[in-house]
């Protein structure tokens, strides 16, 4: 096939802060070698020099007396070396620091032999190791799916649901924990823990026969458990499996119990039933349309149980797992059947079986489309999301006949969150109902929380600025009043909660006054234009029907602390008029612009902390 | 420094951009609209490179917010639109075919047609081929409306038809919306794409005046022309007019098993299902216990009580003729493995059973037969209907009961 160049991870950062840095020079990745070595010897010495160290130690001594002359013949005296090596430490950084011949000789003799593992093997697999983890903190798709799924109450009626998410320090520990929906949720008793031997990287579940199955993936490990649909029953774990290449993806199935899609980084696919095993559906290192050198995999499920969606950076292909090699067809490609740009890839593919059983949703960095199995190839719905970050986790609530399916789209570094509402796909095209609308971040709360000593103030906002790690969303009926409430939870194991409230749109009112004044702003019955009789040549085909759409979600600021209890919980209030630092930001601007523009210090906050787990006093 | 100083106006545009979209993201449309404001500065040092360029972009956020701010009118809108098809030549026709979309949408269906019109008659050097492409839509989306004026005035001289009056200038205009629509209908469905809707008016133009070679021969090369996406409307529609056009079975047959072929899960299945089971001919019949299979193979069809009882009809027939046992074998033989779970759970059983009675009886007899009386789903609900006393739940046991060994036939 035709050449196309490499995607870098940068490519994948779309406007990053971290990219924009690379671009002006400022930071390069800086890879201290010699020390990363140096600390592997002195964390790790067994597993660096263990059984010459064992074979040698009588032969080399530390100690500061001089060695009796019969000793001498088969001892070596270390001191003075040793007392070189921290003279040289002493010196580290002086531009006239060269090595003790003493040293030098004394690392000549040993390279071949002291060492367990040769160093030249070793140096290229930390090199390597280095690069990678560089690569990650650019873009890290080991998150995609995300690690928070909410299993609604089975009754239609009840408010007990559940959370199952990941938690503790290294996040291996899988909590499941009863949440009665009320006024606020709540969580009821003490959640269900497992502890894994991985940190957790996605939890995906499905409900089928009234029973969820509930697939839960590390790096090397996956594995299943089963949650009765009955409140208060147990989840029992069934089945893990070990992988010897990290695992990409994990799926269940939503429509045969105990069946699962997994995806390793070597570029297979399984279908993973508990009672059959695993079948190898395909394994094939190559990307499927172009040639794109990303190991990153996704498989899941279509309208028909045997047929199972593939995806890899380049598109998505459909296999029938009882003929993997003969039967497939194309679902969407990359490139120009679907309108996209240079450079766009496919970041997190999603079946949305309950909305309509035959559509998918498929993210890329800059576009989200809808795709329809029965008509592969041609996007029924396309939209340019314009996050700053590629949309590594979606859900979808359906709506009911007549409804809007809301789809919410969420990323991981910049903890952005997008509601959008679609409908049709049977009788009528697909159509975006009503604009989209953002919701709030994790660290979007902190002006909402009560004034702190300002040293827990920026503890505070370190730990609410790590990263997301997953979405999920439970729809609360009571009765009229209908709400959607949004749970994300936080690469350090806090979840966070806000409710969008739905209220059917109002006809047009003109004296609603300035709408900026109030952030979250009630809507009017306004449609934006639709073309009659959409065609997929344009990008944008279609906003809303005529007439239609009178629906549309509208948020309420409730963001609070859910799972540890930072503070004592209490109503928060709605903030009035944009925050002083956007005033001041906005002013500048237009100062600037008048100006010529040229503004000073316009950085953007500094780079977040990497995202280690970081513990607060409670 | 110069290069610091283009550095810092990109900066700040991009910042700006964000706000922008920060206030539409949470529908401040006021505010994004004063942002934009600024924004349109930045087209003064325009030299980027990128994706979407700002003048485009300001086309794009600029309808957007005149859609939604609440001081907004069309007048407004029309202006502005006027102002955005004059920034950017290559996006000229983009941007009138996106207005007549406003327009329409807004009840203005001649002015619509007007700017249409204009945008045709636009030249502007060499043609491209996307703006060829463009201007075959903004002719096709023209003859639209003109369809849509000659079916107005069609329906008024029917009605009036049938008082007896006839009035000839209102006929000689649909004539001629007919001719204009059949044109530009006619080019834009040669482009290879998806055209369902223009393909439609352009078929119901050509029956109206009887000229159903032409609509025929336009639905065929829809449906088979291989430079099309594989569209299953396509050979919907062509089904629909070999139908209305009173068709041979072969014929809707062929039409439909194309459809099967790509789409196995198409509603028409339950169609095309029935007609295969009247056929005389056996290939035919075997045919359509594949195609009703197949579809029940489909999640959508899960509950489907029509898709059922054809199902349960023709195995209740091949069962008591005793022939052809080997068709259901083979169609079972691939999914015997997973139908169980997927459609004969205990689960779903007692679920069909409160919610849908009739579906449960059409479940429980295809059941029986493929696994026999001992089967969860079947022993569930003939002991349900039993219990509640209903005739045919009785009647459906005993069938079972005597054609219990056919299932290790089958399975065998």
């Amino acid at each position: 096939g035709c050449w196309i160049p490499l995607l870098a991870p940068q490519d994948i950062l779309y406007r990053g802060v971290l990219r924009r840095k690379l671009r002006t020079g400022k930071s390069t990745a800086t890879l201290d070698f010699t020390k990363q070595l140096g600390h592997f010897f002195v964390d790790h010495p067994e597993d660096a020099f263990g059984s010459l160290g064992q074979l040698l130690h009588q032969n080399f001594y530390l100690g500061n007396s001089k060695l009796r002359r019969r000793a001498r013949d088969s001892t070596i005296r270390m001191t003075a070396l040793m007392e070189e090596i921290d003279r040289l430490e002493a010196r580290r950084g002086c531009p006239r620091q060269h090595l003790v011949p003493r040293l030098r000789w004394f690392s000549h003799l040993c390279r071949d032999w002291l060492f367990e593992m040769p160093l030249g093997l070793l140096a290229d697999c930390v090199h390597e190791e280095l690069l990678l983890q560089w690569a990650d903190l650019l873009f890290d798709d080991s998150p995609t799916g995300g690690a928070l799924a909410w299993l609604p109450p089975e009754e239609m009626g009840a408010r007990t649901g559940r959370l199952v998410y990941p938690g503790g320090q290294a996040m291996n520990h899988l909590y499941f924990q009863d949440v009665v929906l009320e006024e606020l949720p709540r969580a009821r008793g003490s959640p269900v823990q497992f502890e894994l031997n991985g940190r957790i990287r996605q939890v995906a579940a499905a409900r089928v026969d009234g029973e969820d199955f509930l697939g839960v993936r590390s790096d090397y490990h996956c594995g299943v458990w089963r949650v009765p649909g009955r409140t208060g029953a147990a989840p029992t774990p069934l089945q893990v499996i070990r992988t010897d290449v990290p695992a990409s993806c994990l799926t269940v199935s939503p429509h045969l119990p105990g069946e699962l899609a997994v995806c390793t980084q070597s570029g297979a696919v399984y279908l993973w039933s508990i009672e059959a095993g695993l079948q190898r559906l395909r394994h094939d290192p190559q990307t499927m349309f172009f040639r794109d050198h990303s190991p990153w995999r996704w498989s899941d499920f279509t309208a028909h149980p045997r047929v199972l969606s593939c995806a890899d950076r380049t598109g998505l292909q459909c296999l029938d797992s009882r003929a993997p090699e003969r039967c497939h067809f194309d679902l969407f490609k990359v490139g120009e059947e679907a309108g996209c740009q240079q450079g766009e890839r496919v970041v997190l593919p999603m079946y949305l079986g309950r909305a309509h059983p035959s559509q998918h949703l498929v993210t890329t960095q800059f576009s989200v489309y809808v795709l329809d199995e029965r008509l592969p190839m041609v996007p029924m719905l396309k939209w340019a999301h314009m996050m700053k970050a590629p949309p590594l986790f979606a859900h979808l609530t359906p709506g009911d006949p007549g409804r809007s399916h809301k789809v919410l789209l969420g990323t991981s570094h910049t903890q952005e969150l997008l509601l959008l509402q679609y409908r049709g796909g049977s009788q009528s095209a697909c159509q975006l109902a009503g604009p989209p609308q953002k919701l709030h971040s994790i660290a979007g709360c902190l002006h909402h929380l009560p004034t702190q000593l300002p040293h827990r103030h920026h503890l505070l906002q370190q730990r609410l600025s790590i990263p997301a790690a997953g979405l999920a969303a439970a729809l609360q009926e009571d009765g009229p009043r209908e709400s959607l409430l949004v749970f994300q939870l936080s690469e350090a194991g806090d979840i966070f909660c806000q409710r969008l409230t739905h209220k059917a749109a109002q006809p047009p009112a003109p004296t609603t006054g300035d709408k900026a004044t109030k952030p979250p702003v009630p809507t009017s019955g306004d449609e934006p234009a639709a073309a009659p009789g959409s065609s997929p040549l344009f990008e944008t085909p279609a906003g809303s029907p005529l007439g239609l759409s009178n629906e549309e979600e509208e948020e309420e600021e409730q963001t609070f602390y859910f799972q540890k209890r930072l503070f004592t919980r209490k109503e928060l209030e709605t903030p009035a008029g944009p925050s002083a630092l956007h005033q001041q930001a906005r002013q500048r601007l237009r100062q600037a612009m008048r100006e010529g523009g040229c503004i000073q210090c316009w950085d953007l906050p500094a780079p977040r902390p990497p995202p280690l787990p970081q513990p607060l006093e409670p | 420094s110069s290069s610091e100083h283009k550095l810092n106006f990109k900066k700040s545009k991009e910042a700006c951009l964000s706000y922008i979209q920060d206030a539409m993201l949470q529908k401040q449309w006021k505010r994004a609209a004063e942002f934009l404001t600024f924004y349109i500065e930045s087209l003064e040092k325009d030299f980027s490179r990128e994706y979407v360029n700002p003048s485009e972009m300001i086309w794009r956020i600029g309808s957007e917010i005149l859609c939604h701010h609440s001081h907004s009118s069309m007048k407004e809108f029309n202006s502005f639109t006027e102002q955005m098809k004059t920034l950017g030549v290559k996006r000229y026709l983009k941007v009138c075919l996106e207005h007549a979309f406003h327009l329409l949408c807004n009840g203005q269906i001649d002015e619509a047609y007007q700017n249409l019109s204009m945008a045709e008659s636009w030249r502007f050097g060499e043609q491209t081929a996307i703006q060829d492409k463009e201007m075959k839509l903004v002719q096709a989306y023209r003859g639209l409306l003109d369809y849509y004026s000659w079916s107005k005035q069609k329906n008024i001289l029917l009605e009036h038809g049938l008082d007896g009056f006839e009035d000839l200038s209102v006929e000689q205009e649909m004539h001629s919306c007919f001719r204009k629509a059949a044109v530009n209908l006619k080019e834009i469905i040669k482009v290879p794409g998806v055209w369902d809707f223009f393909v439609k008016c352009y078929v119901d133009l050509l029956e109206f005046y009887g000229d159903h070679n032409e609509a025929r021969q336009v639905l065929n090369e829809y449906a088979y022309n291989s430079k099309f996406p594989a569209n299953p409307n396509a050979h919907v529609y062509l089904y629909q007019f070999l139908k209305r056009h009173g068709e041979s079975k072969k014929s809707l047959i062929s039409a439909l098993k194309i459809l099967h072929d790509i789409v196995p899960s198409h509603e028409l299945m339950i169609d095309f299902n029935t007609m295969l089971q009247k056929s005389k001919k056996r290939k035919k019949r075997r045919l359509g216990l594949e195609v009703i299979f197949a579809a029940l193979d489909y999640a959508g069809w899960k509950e489907n009580v029509k898709a059922w009882s054809c199902l349960a009809r023709q195995v209740k027939q091949i069962v008591i003729s005793d022939k052809h046992l080997d068709w259901i074998k083979q169609e079972w033989n691939s999914r015997k493995d997973w139908w169980p779970a997927f459609h004969f759970s205990r689960y779903l059983a007692k679920r069909n059973w409160q919610e849908n009675k009739s579906l449960s009886y059409e479940k429980a007899l295809v059941a029986g037969i493929l696994l026999g009386k001992d089967c969860k789903y079947f022993k569930y609900v003939s002991h349900q209907g039993c219990k509640a006393q209903v005739k045919r739940f009785r009647i459906l046991k005993k069938f079972v009961n005597k054609h219990n060994l056919v299932y290790v036939r089958i399975s065998g």
